[in-house]
């Protein structure tokens, strides 16, 4: 992605809405901070279910910053997006731009259920008739894109990814690939919003889906207690845009987005996802033109359960060598649950974050780790953080690594 | 409930089917369109659906082409009191 002759893209604006924090500067301070704040699930109509243990966002208060008509139209998942949009536009404080030149790119795993379900509740419930006409756009994967641009007046190329968990990097991906072909900047990201009874109910057939009471067992990636993974939601969202004109406005550059890899390798265990994931992460290498030893710091996919966390560190092994036993690895998510699509997106921003501030934040709730790794659990570690890789996996066989740089405009205080 | 339609419940139905905040006295502007509030056909149709609920009678297919207030009070409340 920064070939001598291509338009190169970087990150000006991070928007967050996570388990741990609303807004980037909260998320980081929980996110360095190691905050555990995995808990027994508090939505209304989810207590008979199995799954009871994830990561919420709660105190979220759309009504606040969405206008109402979009409110009414939307689902909690384009709830987050939008505010998360809001937030990574004001930090990238983008001027004037051309009619066509903003785009947008999201990516989705499990689309509106909520609204879905109850419109549906409704039809079944009452009638035809008390089914509200904004069924028909809500639950869709594609709605979070779509009201982004919509309330933004972005007329640029617009995408949508409901490709699997792993489709949150390649968004970011996608992204770039609209900032080379001419597009000056993209609103890219990814927030989901599946704590509600149906889309918990659709969670269930997952064999890594944790169903631990306790919040502390619930999920504990690279350790011999991995049971599989809870789940959040939440996500973040991204202003990335082309690097000249990027420096020529003055902006703040928080990161380079280097290279990309995807693969994928079916859903038949974990076992083929070493070599997916090891091609993905030699493929975005190659791309950011960088070796293992530029890698500073890697946060893992972690999905928490003994075969995929091995399929994992036996994937680094094959792409990085000797220096995968040696290269710090972390895994935020551990405390704040994984939230599908919204998940590379949230390491996306820790990554950012991290290399901004010199600080790689620890991975919590984990401590006796199994596998020959640096995992950095405990406490933060001050460290020089130029070159981050970020690695994700889906359910459903999507593998994704991102190679991210850090930007000029850093921060020194920790 | 009972014809004919108010200026008062469009106002109510606008903001509880489509979010959209219009006064009463703003629709009754003879030259007040529906796009100026923010309403989108989609919204119009949602509002169609929640009167017919509450005056149960079928308001019929033209009424959702309606543009503005004064079109749709004068659709909706022909039909209402004509009662076909």
């Amino acid at each position: 992605m920064n070939g001598s002759a291509a338009r190169r893209t970087v990150v000006t604006g991070v928007g967050v809405v996570a388990p741990n924090g609303i807004g980037a500067d909260v998320f980081w301070k929980a996110t360095r901070e190691g905050r555990f704040v995995l808990d027994r699930i508090s939505r209304e109509g989810c207590e008979h279910l199995p799954l009871t243990v994830a990561g919420e966002v709660r105190d979220f208060d759309p009504a606040a910053v969405v206008e109402e008509r979009y409110l009414v139209q939307t689902d909690r998942f384009t709830h987050f997006a939008l505010v998360a949009a809001d937030q990574a536009l004001a930090d990238a404080a983008l001027g004037p731009t051309s009619t066509f030149g903003v785009g947008v790119t999201t990516a989705s795993c499990s689309g509106g259920g909520e609204f879905g379900q109850r419109e549906l509740q409704n039809l079944w419930g009452k009638g035809p008739g008390f089914v509200g006409p904004y069924q028909s756009i809500a639950w869709f994967y594609a709605a979070t894109t779509g009201q982004i641009s919509i309330r933004g007046g972005f007329k640029g190329p617009c995408a949508v990814l409901a490709n699997d968990e792993a489709g949150g990097l390649d968004a970011l991906a996608h992204a770039v690939r609209t900032i080379r072909r001419g597009t000056d900047a993209v609103v890219v990201g990814a927030a989901e919003a599946p704590l509600a009874p149906y889309s918990m109910v659709c969670q269930l057939g997952y064999d890594a889906l944790s169903l631990a009471a306790d919040p502390a067992r619930a999920y504990l990636p690279f350790t011999s207690a991995a049971r599989g993974f809870a789940p959040a939601e939440g996500g973040a969202m991204f202003v990335v845009e082309e690097a000249e004109s990027a420096h020529r406005r003055g902006a703040r550059v928080r990161a380079e987005v280097l290279g990309h890899g995807a693969t994928f390798t079916g859903t038949s265990g974990w076992g083929p996802s070493r070599h997916g994931l090891a091609r993905a992460i030699r493929d975005a290498l190659a791309e950011a033109e960088c070796g293992p030893a530029d890698i500073d710091v890697v946060f893992a996919d972690a999905l928490g359960t003994p075969e995929a966390d091995h399929a994992e560190v036996l994937a680094l092994s094959d792409a990085l060598g000797a220096r995968a036993a040696r290269v710090p690895v972390t895994a935020p998510k551990a405390g704040i649950g994984r939230a599908y699509c919204g998940a590379p997106m949230l390491d996306c921003a820790a990554a950012i974050l991290a290399m901004e501030h010199g600080v790689l934040p620890p991975t919590p709730g984990v401590f006796d780790v199994c596998h020959d790794l640096d995992l950095v659990t405990g406490r933060a570690r001050a460290a020089e953080v130029r070159t981050a890789l970020v690695l994700s996996r889906g359910l459903m066989g999507g593998n994704a690594a991102l190679v991210l740089r850090r930007g000029e405009g850093r921060t020194d205080t920790p | 409930m009972n014809g004919p339609l108010t200026h008062e419940v469009l106002a109510e139905v606008m903001k509880s089917c489509a979010g959209v905040t219009a006064r009463p006295e703003q629709l009754r502007d003879p030259d007040a369109t529906f796009e100026q509030f923010g309403l989108d056909s989609l919204g119009l149709l949602g509002i169609v659906a929640e009167l017919e609920r509450r005056f149960e009678f079928p308001l019929g297919a033209d009424v959702d082409q309606c543009k503005t207030p004064r079109e749709f009070l004068e659709t909706t409340n022909s039909q209402l009191i004509s009662g076909v």
